[in-house]
C-alpha cells in the first residue's frame, strides 16, 4: 500500500518559505511513490488544511516551520518537527529521515527537552520495578490498615465525659479480646507488606526465583531483633535488598549450569544461593547503617512535622510539586515512593496515630491535577483552546478522574514551559491544602472522586478532599487560560472561512 | 498575475550592486518608488532583519527578500536582474543573479497575497528559474511570470 505523509508549513512571514516548502515536499514526494498532502499555514490562513482523516491515514507527519505550530492534533501520530528550510533545500532527504526518525508524539516518555514526560512503559526501569512492587503490597496496606484502625477505634478507653483516660484493650470482655486480636492482625499485615514489596520489585527484576530470597532479605533487614538494633531498615532497606537480589538472581540465571542441574536451578540453586547472600549482606554490610539512618530520619521528619506548623504544609506541597511536574516520570515517581515509604515506615513504627500522612497524601491530591486541570482550562477558556485541543482535554478529564496523571501529558509535549509551570503550581496547590487540613489518604484514586472511592480521613467528612482537589485543578487551568493566547490554529481557520466568503462574494 | 501586484514596470535591471546591503538598498529604493513601500529606510531594514532570520537565497541563483511589514501597502512583487553576481549565502552558495522582491503587508488583499506565494511554490519549478535566468527582454519576462495563475 503507498505510504501516506501528511505536513504542515509555516515561516515568519508566511508568504515565501512556507509554498517553496510545500510545493517541494510536494514534488519529493509524488517522485518517491508517496501520498502526501501539505497544509499551508501562511499569512492568508492555513490551506489545504489536513483533516483528522488524513492525520489519522498519515503514515508520518512532517512538520517543517520556523513558528510555532501546535502538535497536539498529531497525538499518537509519528512525528518529524523541522524548519522550513531543510523542507526547501533538499525534500527528499528530509522525507527519508522523517520515516526513519520520527516519534511518536504525546507519548508515555516522551521527552520535552531534557525533561521526560510521563513513564515509558516500553523502557522498563529502577521505577517500573519498585512501582510494580508497590501495586503488589497496596492491596495489603490498605486490608491491615482498615483492620488496624478499627481496633485502634475500639483501644481508646473514655470515661464518662468522652475524655480519653487510657490505651489498651480490656482482655476480660468479649469486644476487647477481639479487638486486641484484630489490632495484632493489623500489625501482622504491616510487617508482612515489607517482604512482600521487596519479593515483587524483585520479580520484577529477575521473575520467580527471586522472590523467594528477596522476601527473606527483606524480613531481615526490617527486623530489629537480627540486627540488634532499634529500628527495621523499612521500606528503603527493602529496596536495597529487592535490588541486591534481583540483579543477583539476574546474574546467576546467566551462568551456564550442567544440563543435569537445569530444571532443579530455578527452584532450588538460585534461590538457596541468592538467600544465602543476601542474608549474609543484610547481617554484616548493609542492614544496621540502614536501619541507623533510617531511625533517624522518621525521627528526624516526624520532630519537623511535631515542633514546626508548616513544616508538613511545605512537604505537601513540594510533593504536589513533584507530581505535576514530569506527570509520572522520574521526579513524579520518586514522589510518590517517597510518599509511599513514609507512610508504610512510620505506621509500622509508630502505629496508626503516629504514622505519617502528609508525603503519600500530597502526592494523591496532586495527582489527577495536571489532567483535570487542563480538561477545566478548555472548558473556562473555550476561545483559546482549538478542536483537536477539546478532544484531546475531553481524554485527559477520562484519566485524570480515575487518578491517571498521564492524561496531561499531550498538552506538556505541545507547550511545554507554560504546561509544567501551572501544573507544578496547582498540584503543590492541591497537595499543600490536604496537608494542611490534615487530610489522610489511607488508599483509593486519587482524584477527587477518591473522596468515594477509597478511605481518606478529613476534617469535614467527603467535603475536605474534593474541595482541596479542586482548588489544585482550578489553579492550574486559570493559570494555563491567562498565560495562554488566542488558539493560533483557530484563528487560522477563521480566516480561511473569511476567505472563502469573500470568494463567494466575488464569484 | 495582477497588474496591480506585478506588471513590466516591476522589472529592474540593477547595474551597480555588488554587495548583498547594496542590492537590498536598490530593492527597497525601486519598491518604494513604485509606490508599494511607505517608509523605504524601513523596508530596508525589514529586508535585512529577515535575513538575519534565514537565507532568502534558493537556488541556481534566485533569492526571494521579502518582509512583512506596516510600511508595505499592498502586496507587491519586483524582479530585480542583478548585472554583477551577488554573495548571499544562498542554499546552494552560488551568488545571486536574480531575485523576487516581495512586499508583505501586515493585512492585505487575501487574492493578492495568494499570489506571492505561488511565486514562491512556482520556483521549486526548474524551468521556471531558467527561464527567469536567461530571460533579459522585460516583455518576455513579464509572460514567465503573468503565467502564475491560480490553478483551482
Amino acid at each position: 500500500m503507498e505510504r501516506k505523509i501528511v505536513a504542515v508549513t509555516a515561516c515568519a512571514a508566511g508568504i515565501a518559505h512556507t509554498y517553496m516548502a510545500a510545493e517541494s515536499l510536494e514534488q519529493a514526494a509524488k517522485r518517491m511513490g508517496y501520498g502526501i498532502k501539505v497544509e499551508t499555514n501562511g499569512a492568508i490562513g492555513a490551506e489545504n488544511v489536513l483533516t483528522a482523516e488524513d492525520i489519522e491515514q498519515a503514515d508520518v507527519v512532517i512538520v517543517a516551520s520556523d513558528i510555532k505550530i501546535d502538535p497536539i492534533r498529531f497525538t499518537g501520530k509519528r512525528l518529524f518537527v523541522t524548519k522550513s528550510i531543510p523542507a526547501i533545500e533538499d525534500s527528499e532527504a528530509l522525507i527519508n529521515q522523517a520515516f526513519e526518525e520520527a516519534q511518536v508524539f504525546g507519548k508515555k516518555g516522551s521527552k520535552v527537552g531534557k525533561i521526560q514526560i510521563g513513564n515509558d512503559k516500553e523502557k522498563v526501569n529502577f521505577f517500573t520495578h519498585i512501582m510494580s512492587g508497590i501495586s503488589y503490597m497496596v492491596p495489603m496496606v490498605i486490608a491491615a490498615g482498615l483492620i488496624l484502625t478499627i481496633a485502634n477505634l475500639y483501644a481508646f478507653q473514655k470515661d464518662d465525659l468522652g475524655r480519653i483516660v487510657n490505651w489498651g484493650f480490656d482482655n476480660k470482655t468479649q469486644m476487647g479480646f477481639l479487638m486486641s486480636k484484630l489490632f495484632y492482625v493489623g500489625q501482622i499485615g504491616f510487617k508482612l507488606m515489607i517482604p512482600l514489596f521487596a519479593g515483587f520489585v524483585a520479580n520484577s527484576i529477575a521473575d520467580k526465583p527471586a522472590i523467594a530470597p528477596a522476601m527473606i532479605g527483606a524480613y531481615l533487614v526490617n527486623d530489629p531483633e537480627f540486627l540488634n538494633t532499634e529500628a527495621g531498615g523499612g521500606f528503603i532497606g527493602a529496596i536495597v535488598v529487592a535490588f541486591i537480589v534481583g540483579y543477583l538472581v539476574k546474574g546467576l540465571k546467566k551462568i551456564k549450569w550442567p544440563r543435569l542441574l537445569v530444571p532443579i536451578v530455578p527452584i532450588m540453586i538460585i534461590p538457596f544461593i541468592a538467600t544465602a547472600i543476601i542474608t549474609l549482606i543484610v547481617l554484616y554490610i548493609i542492614g544496621n547503617p540502614i536501619a541507623i539512618g533510617m531511625d533517624a530520619m522518621y525521627q528526624g521528619l516526624t520532630n519537623l512535622n511535631n515542633n514546626y506548623a508548616g513544616a508538613p504544609i511545605l512537604i505537601g506541597a513540594i510533593c504536589g510539586a513533584m507530581i505535576g511536574f514530569d506527570l509520572g516520570g522520574p521526579i513524579n515517581k520518586t514522589a510518590l515512593v517517597f510518599g509511599t515509604a513514609i507512610f508504610t515506615d512510620t505506621l509500622t513504627k509508630y502505629g496508626i496515630d503516629g504514622a505519617n500522612f502528609v508525603p503519600g497524601t500530597a502526592t494523591q491530591a496532586a495527582i489527577s491535577v495536571a489532567p483535570l486541570g487542563v480538561w477545566l482550562a478548555t472548558i473556562l477558556f473555550k476561545k483559546k483552546f482549538s478542536k483537536n485541543e477539546k478532544i484531546a482535554a475531553s481524554a485527559a478529564f477520562g484519566m485524570g478522574i480515575v487518578g491517571v496523571t498521564e492524561g496531561a501529558i499531550p498538552f506538556v509535549a505541545a507547550d511545554p514551559i507554560r504546561m509544567i509551570f501551572s501544573n507544578v503550581v496547582g498540584s503543590a496547590v492541591a497537595g499543600g491544602l490536604a496537608a494542611a487540613t490534615g487530610c489522610k489518604f489511607y488508599g483509593g484514586i486519587g482524584s477527587p472522586l477518591g473522596t468515594f472511592i477509597g478511605y481518606i480521613e478529613q476534617p469535614i467528612p467527603f467535603i475536605t478532599w474534593i474541595l482541596c482537589v479542586s482548588a489544585g485543578i482550578l489553579t492550574t487551568a486559570l493559570l494555563i487560560g491567562f498565560t495562554r493566547k488566542q488558539a493560533v490554529e483557530e484563528l487560522a481557520v477563521e480566516q480561511e472561512e473569511q476567505e472563502h466568503l469573500m470568494e463567494t462574494v466575488n464569484e | 498575475m495582477n497588474k496591480e501586484v506585478f506588471n513590466r514596470d516591476h522589472i529592474l535591471f540593477d547595474e551597480t550592486a555588488a554587495t548583498q546591503e547594496e542590492a537590498f538598498k536598490s530593492i527597497a529604493k525601486f519598491a518604494c518608488d513604485s509606490g508599494f513601500v511607505s517608509d523605504e529606510q524601513a523596508y530596508f531594514e525589514g529586508l535585512k532583519a529577515r535575513e538575519q532570520e534565514a537565507t532568502t537565497g534558493f537556488k541556481d541563483h534566485i533569492a526571494i527578500p521579502h518582509c512583512k511589514s506596516s510600511v508595505n501597502k499592498k502586496p507587491g512583487l519586483f524582479l530585480i536582474k542583478f548585472k554583477q553576481e551577488i554573495p548571499w549565502n544562498a542554499l546552494d552558495q552560488k551568488p545571486v543573479k536574480v531575485a523576487f522582491g516581495l512586499t508583505i503587508p501586515e493585512e492585505g488583499a487575501t487574492e493578492h497575497l495568494k499570489l506571492l506565494s505561488l511565486i514562491a511554490r512556482k520556483l521549486i519549478d526548474k524551468d521556471f528559474r531558467e527561464g527567469v535566468l536567461e530571460q533579459d527582454d522585460p516583455e518576455l519576462l513579464t509572460e514567465i511570470i503573468d503565467e502564475i495563475e491560480f490553478n483551482g
